[in-house]
């Protein structure tokens, strides 16, 4: 296949493909905006991402940490996510390809408790499937898991990197603390880039990521309409928004079609259930990414919704202030600090991780709620006591389960099911008919 | 006291969570103050007047309490701490201060606040780098913590009390370091396995106590030897590791350690503190924060490989060993690029992966011979 008029290496011929299927099937279906939106802008992505390959453009892989407005400050560089492949290929490619990345990673020494993306993301070097950088820019969070990955990374291609030292806490002392690291970035990227930064610009991209986030903000807040209006699996799919595009009209562009869509349909007076939804569910951690039919499932035979999870959730903390350079930094700061999912609650105390939760059960009037352990989250997984705990006194009857978000192998989609079938029918259904 | 009898009771200091000199401090009144990491100065705690006492899960039987609230997949050196504090096994310590330096500990923490619940509590957000630009974080960060100290307790740590706490502490260093020098012979008057007894006693007891146990020691060692009968020296790296008897099953297959880099090991020591007319707590930190970087940091790959080489070099090893207790993320990192670099130059490596207060496996000691044979040993 040929994608910009060139051949791609096999892995990207599949994504490529399965994302251009997609935009045909969602195309034919005027309900589906949302997912249209994402998978369009996902090919838009790769587009991109060939075109500055072919014209010999920078490239700065940055990690899902890390929210890329600053990188697109410079003119003319392109954002990687070191994520990007694994990400695609379980979302609208084929999952046996992710498979083969982690297989290989480990292969190559890296142990298997690491987290399978950051495996893959590995295991796309090693098959010299990622178009090498001009430089990285990582950030130390949301997980340990990310700090192997950036070692490895960094040992493998041999590019300059600098890490953003992201710190335990998130008040204001440690927003200075960021951006003044942010600051000292900019030397960096230009050094490594030959492209110049530029305030101006900069400062146009964190505007229109500001008119992403106030899309996802009135996004988030639809959802809470009962019924739920639309499918679950959409707010699964926001955080990979984000992270690939954060600051660009893309984004903003997926965002409205998020929003939108949601609107129309509460409108209409329309459920993402048909015959009515009979259960919600927060689900909490990881997505299922590698099987986006799973959201479907819940809702035709078990009538189930998941209005909300993790990685949909858009934190209402403050826009970024375009005022000036240090409020633009202090803004970009405090996004990664406190909005970005995964980043937000993965890291500090476990409090950050559990309030969320429970804010989550009621504003969006959740019937129980779901912790989709992956199992290389060791943070969620070693607070699971205390959520269990938290969930236990707020009356969230929970169901907890290990699973990989990227690897089918690890729990099968049949126990999954199993598990939720089973929950609803032995703990949330006998409830709701007492109630 | 000659080699046998302070090696012994270091031995018995080390065997569980508490030991005579401990309870001879805490009866006699003095606070005790516990922490989990190299990058947590003790310093601070000695001018405090307190007895810096690290975290280790030795004397724990299992990590059921810990299981309660962790999922297995959390490592099990978190697991059995956090189930001896949560046992209140830990009841003797005033407080504790913590890093985030992994995600495992950091869920430690969260339980030492809401469940074990000690007079005092700190963590320290260490920064992932050891950077100049990131330096000043660091010690504002330490500074944070003294002055915790100082409200919660309701004492000042002058920079008096910090100078003397770095002599004191110091004085441990220089010993430690002639320790050091002495395995470099030919013929070590130390095995591995009593080299990390008597490093894990230091972080457990009081300072003067145990540099006065050192000076018995080091004269003593003066004309022994133990190095005679082993077919090769290797080097043991990696991070958490305060089980001798790990390392008295590599032993016993033939790889004598000479060095252990490693949490517990040379890598909380290091060179002396400078003395100097600057701040006393800065000088604490540049020697904190800049030590042989541990897996959690980043950007500094080859400044581990350059200490590793040079200790591969001064102590003659033939191979390193590399231990990595399971389910640990900082040092999956690590462990795959030694493994490539180590090869690249040319030092025999091993990696081995571990569980908390497992002595070494069949499978471990296989191992072990493999890599002698591998080596022509
Ligand atoms: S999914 Fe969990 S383990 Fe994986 S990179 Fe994200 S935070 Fe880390
Ligand atoms: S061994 Fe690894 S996972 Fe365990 S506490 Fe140490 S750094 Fe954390």
């Amino acid at each position: 296949m040929s994608i910009l008029g060139k051949e791609r290496k096999e892995d990207w011929e599949v994504v490529y493909e399965g994302a251009t299927g997609l935009i045909d099937l969602y195309k034919e279906d005027p309900e589906s905006k949302g997912m249209n939106g994402i998978v369009r802008g996902f090919r838009l992505f790769m587009d991109g991402l060939f075109q500055a390959i072919d014209e010999g453009r920078p490239i700065v892989w940055h990690n899902c940490g890390c929210s890329p407005e600053l990188i697109r400050g410079l003119e003319g560089v392109q954002t990687m996510p070191i994520e990007l492949l694994t990400v695609l290929q379980d979302l609208v490619g084929e999952v046996d390809y992710t498979v083969a990345l982690i297989d290989e990673a480990e292969a190559h020494g890296v142990a298997p408790e690491v987290c399978s993306i950051d495996k893959a993301a590995v295991g796309a070097v090693l098959k010299d499937l990622y178009p090498d950088p001009d430089c990285m820019l990582y950030h130390n969070t949301p997980c340990d898991s990310q700090i192997a990955a950036i070692k490895c990374l960094t040992a493998l291609t041999n590019k300059p990197m600098l890490l953003m030292d992201v710190p335990y806490l998130s008040g204001d002392r440690e927003v200075k603390y960021l951006a003044k690291q942010f600051r000292e970035a900019i030397p960096f990227l230009e050094e490594h880039t030959g492209r110049k930064f530029s305030w101006e610009r900069f400062r146009e991209v964190c505007e229109e990521s500001n008119r992403t986030a106030e899309y996802l903000r009135d996004w988030n807040e639809l959802r809470r309409h009962k019924p739920c209006p639309q499918v679950s699996k959409l707010v699964a799919l926001n955080t990979a928004l984000l992270v690939a595009f954060s600051g660009d009209h893309e984004g903003t562009a997926i965002a409205k079609a998020f929003r939108d869509e949601a609107k129309e349909r509460i409108e209409r007076g329309e459920s993402s259930v048909e015959g009515g939804e009979l259960y919600r569910a927060v689900w909490y951690q990881d997505p299922l990414w590698w099987d986006l039919q799973f959201y479907d499932w819940m809702e035709s035979e078990l009538r189930l919704v998941i209005p909300m999870d993790l990685f949909g959730y858009y934190a209402p903390e403050a826009l970024i202030d375009t005022s000036t350079p240090e409020s633009m930094l202090e803004g970009l700061a405090r996004k990664d600090l406190r909005v970005l999912p995964m980043s937000r609650q993965f890291k500090g105390p476990v409090d950050n991780f559990i309030d969320d939760y429970l804010r989550l059960c009621s504003d969006y009037q959740a019937d129980f709620g779901i912790f989709a352990g992956h199992v290389a989250c060791k943070h969620g997984l070693g607070g699971i006591g205390l959520f269990r705990e938290a969930s236990r006194e707020a009356g969230i009857p929970l169901l907890y389960f290990e699973f990989d978000m990227f690897d089918p192998r690890v729990t099968p989609v049949e126990s999954i099911q199993d598990d939720i079938a089973h929950f609803i029918e032995d703990v949330v259904r006998p409830r709701k008919e007492a109630a | 006291m000659g080699k046998s009898e302070v090696l012994k009771t270091f031995q018995e200091v080390i065997e569980g969570p508490r030991n005579v000199y401990l309870d001879e401090w805490v009866r006699a009144g003095g606070k005790v103050m516990g922490y989990y990491c190299s990058y947590i100065p003790e310093e601070i705690f000695t001018a405090a007047g307190f007895l810096p006492y690290r975290i280790r899960g030795a004397g724990s039987e299992d990590s059921s309490d810990g299981d309660a609230y962790m999922s297995a997949r959390v490592c099990t050196f978190v697991r059995h701490t956090i189930s001896l504090a949560l046992r209140g096994e830990f009841d003797f310590l005033d407080g504790v201060v913590l890093l985030q330096n992994c995600d495992h500990i950091r869920r430690a923490g969260d339980l030492f606040v809401k469940k074990v619940k000690l007079p005092f509590y700190s963590m320290l957000s260490v920064p992932r780098a050891p950077k100049e630009r990131l330096f000043d974080w660091y010690l504002s960060e330490l500074k944070r913590l003294k002055a915790e100290i100082e409200a919660h307790f309701g004492l000042t740590i002058t920079d008096q009390k910090l100078e003397e706490a770095i002599t004191l502490h110091n004085a441990t260093r220089e010993r430690i370091q002639r320790l050091y020098e002495m395995r470099k012979k030919d013929a070590p008057p130390i095995t591995g396995e009593e080299a990390l007894t008597v490093t894990i006693a230091a972080h457990l007891m009081p300072r003067d106590q145990f540099n006065a146990s050192m000076d018995n020691l080091l004269a003593d060692l003066e004309n022994a030897r133990v190095g005679d009968s082993y077919r090769a020296r290797v080097i043991i790296i990696g991070g958490e590791l305060d089980n001798p008897e790990y390392i008295a099953g590599i032993e016993q297959q033939g790889a004598l350690s000479v060095a252990e880099v490693v949490c517990f090991g040379q890598r909380s020591f290091g060179e002396l503190i400078p003395s100097g007319a600057d701040d006393p707590l800065e000088r604490i930190a540049r020697h904190k924060f800049f030590q042989v970087p541990c897996a959690r940091m980043v950007e500094c790959f080859d400044d581990q490989v350059s200490v590793l080489k040079t200790t591969v070099r001064e102590f003659s090893a033939d191979g390193i060993i590399f231990q990595r207790m399971k389910f640990c993320d900082p040092w999956a990192g690590d462990g795959h690029n030694l493994y490539w670099r180590m090869k690249e130059e040319g030092i025999p490596f091993l990696g081995l992966e571990r569980e908390y207060l497992v002595p070494s496996s069949g499978q471990v000691k296989t191992r072990v011979q493999a890599f002698l044979e591998q080596m022509g040993k």
